[in-house]
């Protein structure tokens, strides 16, 4: 795959919250790129840091609170946004780049109409007239596949269901037709039923207009439908990326293997109790010197709690941070799955 | 550096696992060190104390005796002999200042805890019934409510006269209204929440569940309610005092210095600049503490 | 809303009726009664004539039901101390100095504190944010009370800018003499200032926090459309809730200012006729002044249900 496919590289990430408490480092040296028109997911468990590289490209991140680290590139095109000025940020978000929030409800200004909400997209970045985005609303509202859309632009997100609103979300993202989506659990608080058609809706928008996507989740059902390749985050740092074949049938990271083990099946016939991953993931606080997941990892070596592990590269762009793949480490396989009567 | 030993499979134990480097602490632990590191917050908090020992020791501390007059000595600036000054009478306003203060603080207080005690009670009692009794006790506050606060304490002045007892009634009387409020709302919305649901379900015994999810939750209330009330009670002590209908001299409190400061204040300003300043610093004080209160208080800013 | 109208001026009417009651046997309990004074000093006869006229003969029943069909017919009562003097007549000449008065310290006072509560939230952490809101505690702290000695004292007394006392009359009543009400209403607005900096100060940083105003960044809104669209209009929700009871306040009177400016107001009067135990005009006045309130209480309300923030919200184009 040659460079200029990458419409995203994010390298060497690193994002600090500043606490009473002190310095959480959320996100601690992230690398990721993502192709022209592809679907990355970054799935990982609540806290993992997931949701503050989100914001963090979208350029949501606030100080005094939230610092993006000296030496952390987002590569947009080639350019570095960590470096844009005013204008240049502005035009990058919304315009070039969008993202949808879990929470729509919360997301949605409650005290203005959602025809104006998706308008303001347009007349700033595509200087349409009142009149034009207003038609552009209701064509968006169509779009998306809200029902009688003239008579929905005119009014405000409590009178919308949760699944309406999360589509008033979407319509607004694709106002201006982005390049690049950031979906940020677009579905975590839906309804299994609304799960696969907001899913839907978003996998034909981005087909339509050749959207690059990151869809950050920690469903693993969701990545399996729409993602290309799948990035691993624990506790601030990618633990392994690879594509979607590559991870879900050859993974390779031991927390990887805790994760596919814990979705639930249903072609599984023992009654089995479903797995879980023990314990709770370190303080970002004071992450630990060697690898996060060591306190948690049935694999765990001495060598673990001292150093990060080195990245060892599958081929195929298949990566992973484990002492595990190192020549002096012993063999392991990924166990069997649980009630596996395969 | 990378010796083979250090590649055996040691697994993890379940304490590692589970181990929270945060140490836990409790809600009002948590509070105190948010207090703590307000510096204004300490600040007024240090002033207070020194305010009471203040009333406490003050009119001591010069040796005249805050009723007697020298009339030879009227009127008197503030001199090494009268540290502010004597009054119209002679009197030493040093020490007359501390005890109006006494009287204005205590005066605050009983009239605080008499809003709190009252409030709680009868919110409680609203959430607790519930139904038609909750229905007429909230329209009582309704009525009670309508009426400018003023207009109801000078009613009841008028009607039970200049004292002591009087005033605490006076300012008491439309003052717990809000605090029965917060309480009946803070029950309503605690008997629904699911971990008291799920606290009842367990098993819990009923006085567990007082101790452990409501005191709590209602003590915030109630410290941020009186941090506001007793600085409020000061104002409007005062303020009747002033209009000559709280207490009246030979009665003394900030308020009525103030009023007999006002008499002479073309002439003698100073008589009237020392209790507004007194009374100022520590309505000040409690003000500030207030807001260091509330901001400790908050559990959204817990981090 | 028919019905709902048709319920809450039903409470109104009965909410009325029961302070009226109350306060007319709260006065009923006053030591002594209020023609003594006067009537000590004639002679027998004209002394029950006198009685008889503000009707004090009769029982105390007899007299409840006579005041409250007078109340209903519009007739609040005549002075006990001033002959002739009636409460109608006392709010017709006094109301509009309280109005004005207190519509000019809430005009000044609620502009000044909100223009204050957004430069405050918008610098979050600099020195002006610092200096609104040390300022703010400063205002909150000192009673009106010593502001207003403080006031006429150094620019009435000392500079000579201002009158010391008094408020302009006739013509003058609500537009004119304007040199005697500029003490008056800063004294009184340095309340609101405090009062009303603070509730946007912190409505506004509540706003700030919300997830709408991220997805309002995340489409590369400037800073100042933001706050203006989304920021603002959501943080004066409590600035509306707050305002209503503002406006009854301060028509109520402002019983501190007038007494320290001598201003002919309702509030001032109050203070007399309680120090002068004149019992009608004070039942008169109370009822009044509380129907006065609740009755903007009431219309407020009614503007609630029809702008309600989450059915529709003021200022939308439709």
């Amino acid at each position: 795959m040659s460079e200029k496919n990458h419409i995203l590289e994010v390298k060497n990430l690193q994002v600090s919250y500043h606490t009473y408490a002190g310095e959480v480092k959320a996100v601690r040296g992230v690398n990721f790129e993502l192709n022209t028109g592809e679907a990355l997911a970054i799935v990982g468990e609540s806290g993992c840091g997931k949701s503050v590289t989100a914001k963090t490209i979208m350029g949501l991140i606030k100080g005094p609170a939230g610092e993006v680290k000296k030496g952390s590139e987002i590569l947009y095109k080639g350019e570095n946004v960590l470096n844009y000025d005013k204008k240049q940020w502005q035009a990058y978000k919304g315009g070039e780049c969008a993202i949808i929030f879990q929470d729509a409800l919360a997301s949605l200004n409650p005290t203005m109409r959602v025809g104006k909400q998706i308008m303001e997209n347009l007349m700033v970045h595509k200087h349409m007239s009142k009149k034009e985005a207003q038609k552009e609303a209701v064509e968006m509202l169509r779009l998306v596949g809200i029902p009688e859309p003239e008579k929905r632009v005119k009014q405000y997100p409590h009178q919308f269901s949760g699944g309406m609103r999360q589509r008033v979300m979407i319509a607004i993202a694709f106002a201006c037709d982005p390049k690049l989506l950031i979906c940020d659990e677009p579905t975590t608080a839906l309804d299994v039923t609304i799960q696969g058609q907001i899913l839907d809706i978003i996998k034909d928008l981005q087909k339509r207009n050749n959207t690059s996507v990151i869809m950050i989740t920690h469903d693993l059902g969701v990545v399996a439908n729409v993602a290309q390749e799948i990035a691993v985050m624990y506790s601030g740092v990618i633990v392994e990326r690879g594509k979607c074949e590559d991870i879900f049938y050859r993974p390779r990271h031991p927390y990887t293997w805790a994760l596919i083990q814990s979705v639930p099946r249903l072609d599984l016939k023992n009654k089995q109790e479903l797995a879980s991953i023990p314990g709770t993931p370190p303080d970002l606080l004071n992450p630990p010197a060697g690898c996060p997941f060591s306190t948690r990892c049935k694999y765990c070596m001495g060598i673990c709690k001292e150093q990060m592990p080195e990245i060892t590269d599958f081929g195929d762009g298949h990566t992973a941070a484990c002492w595990l793949h190192h020549p002096m480490a012993p063999k392991v396989e990924m166990p069997e799955r649980k009630g596996g009567a395969e | 550096m990378l010796t083979p030993d250090k590649f055996k499979i040691v697994g993890y134990t379940q304490e590692e696992a589970n181990k929270i480097d945060r140490p836990t602490i409790s809600y009002w632990q948590d509070a105190w060190r948010r207090l703590k590191k307000n510096p204004v917050a300490m600040v007024s908090l240090v002033v207070l104390c020194f305010l009471v020992i203040m009333v406490i020791i003050g009119p001591h501390i010069r040796g005249y005796d805050y009723i007697t007059m020298n009339v030879a000595e009227k009127n008197q600036g503030s001199s090494a002999k009268y540290w502010f000054g004597t009054d119209y009478l002679g009197r030493d306003l040093f020490s007359r200042i501390w005890v109006g203060a006494r009287a204005s603080i205590l005066i605050a207080l009983v009239a605080t805890a008499l809003k709190l005690i009252v409030g709680t009670l009868y919110g409680a009692a609203m959430a607790h019934f519930g139904g038609w009794v909750d229905d007429i006790l909230m329209r009582i506050i309704e009525v009670l409510n309508s009426l400018p606060n003023l207009l109801i304490t000078i009613l009841i002045m008028m009607v039970l006269g200049n004292n002591m007892f009087a005033l605490l009634v006076a300012l008491s009387i439309t003052a717990w209204c809000s605090t029965a409020r917060q309480v009946r709302g803070m029950i309503k919305q605690l008997k629904e929440t699911e971990y008291v649901y799920a606290a009842e379900v367990l098993g819990a015994k009923p006085l567990h569940i007082i101790i452990k999810h409501y005191v709590p939750n209602m003590l915030s209330i109630l410290i941020l309610n009186a941090s506001t009330a007793i600085p409020q009670f000061i104002f409007t002590e005062a303020g009747l005092s002033f209009l000559g209908i709280g207490l009246t001299a030979p009665e003394i409190s900030l308020g009525v210095l103030i009023s007999q400061g006002q008499k002479t204040l073309d002439f003698y300003p100073s008589q009237l600049v020392y209790p507004c300043v007194v009374l100022c610093v520590i309505v000040m004080a409690f003000n500030l503490l207030g807001d260091g209160l509330r901001d400790a208080l908050d559990p959204r800013l817990r981090q | 809303m028919a019905k709902y109208l048709i319920r809450r001026f039903c409470e109104l009417v009965l909410t009325i009726f029961l302070i009226a009651s109350a306060t007319f046997f709260l006065l009923e309990a006053v030591p002594g009664d209020p023609l003594s004074e006067r009537a000590d000093k004639l002679p027998v006869q004209s002394r029950e004539i006198l009685y008889k006229r503000y009707g004090l003969d009769k029982p105390m029943m007899e007299r409840y039901v006579l005041t409250m069909t007078r109340m209903c017919k519009g007739d609040f009562g005549e002075s006990f101390v001033y002959a002739g003097q009636t409460v109608g007549g006392l709010i017709h000449d006094r109301l509009p100095v309280s109005a004005r008065l207190g519509l000019q310290q809430m005009i000044l006072g609620v502009t000044v504190g909100l223009l204050l509560g957004i430069v405050a939230a918008t610098k979050r952490g600099t020195a002006i944010d610092y200096m609104v809101v040390g300022l703010s505690v400063l205002l909150i702290s000192i009673p009106h009370l010593i502001f207003g000695l403080m006031l006429q004292k150094i620019f009435a007394g000392t500079l000579r800018w201002f009158p010391t006392i008094g408020w302009p009359a006739g013509k003058d009543l609500w537009l004119g003499g304007w040199e005697y009400t500029v003490l008056p209403t800063l004294t009184g607005c340095f309340s609101y200032i405090a009062s009303y900096a603070r509730l946007l100060k912190t409505s506004m940083l509540d706003v700030v926090n919300q997830d709408y105003v991220l997805t309002a960044e995340s489409k590369g809104l400037s800073k100042g459309a933001i706050i203006r669209k989304h920021i603002l209009r959501n943080s004066f929700i409590p600035v509306m809730t707050q305002l209503p009871m503002s406006v009854g306040m301060c028509i109520t009177g402002s019983f501190f200012i007038e007494s320290i400016y001598s201003i002919p107001g309702i509030g001032q009067y109050y203070v007399t006729a309680v120090n002068n135990q004149d019992l009608s005009i004070v039942l008169g006045e109370t009822v009044l002044l509380s129907l006065l309130y609740i009755i903007i209480l009431f219309i407020t309300d009614i503007l609630y249900v029809v702008v309600d923030p989450r059915i529709a919200m003021p200022g939308q184009e439709h």
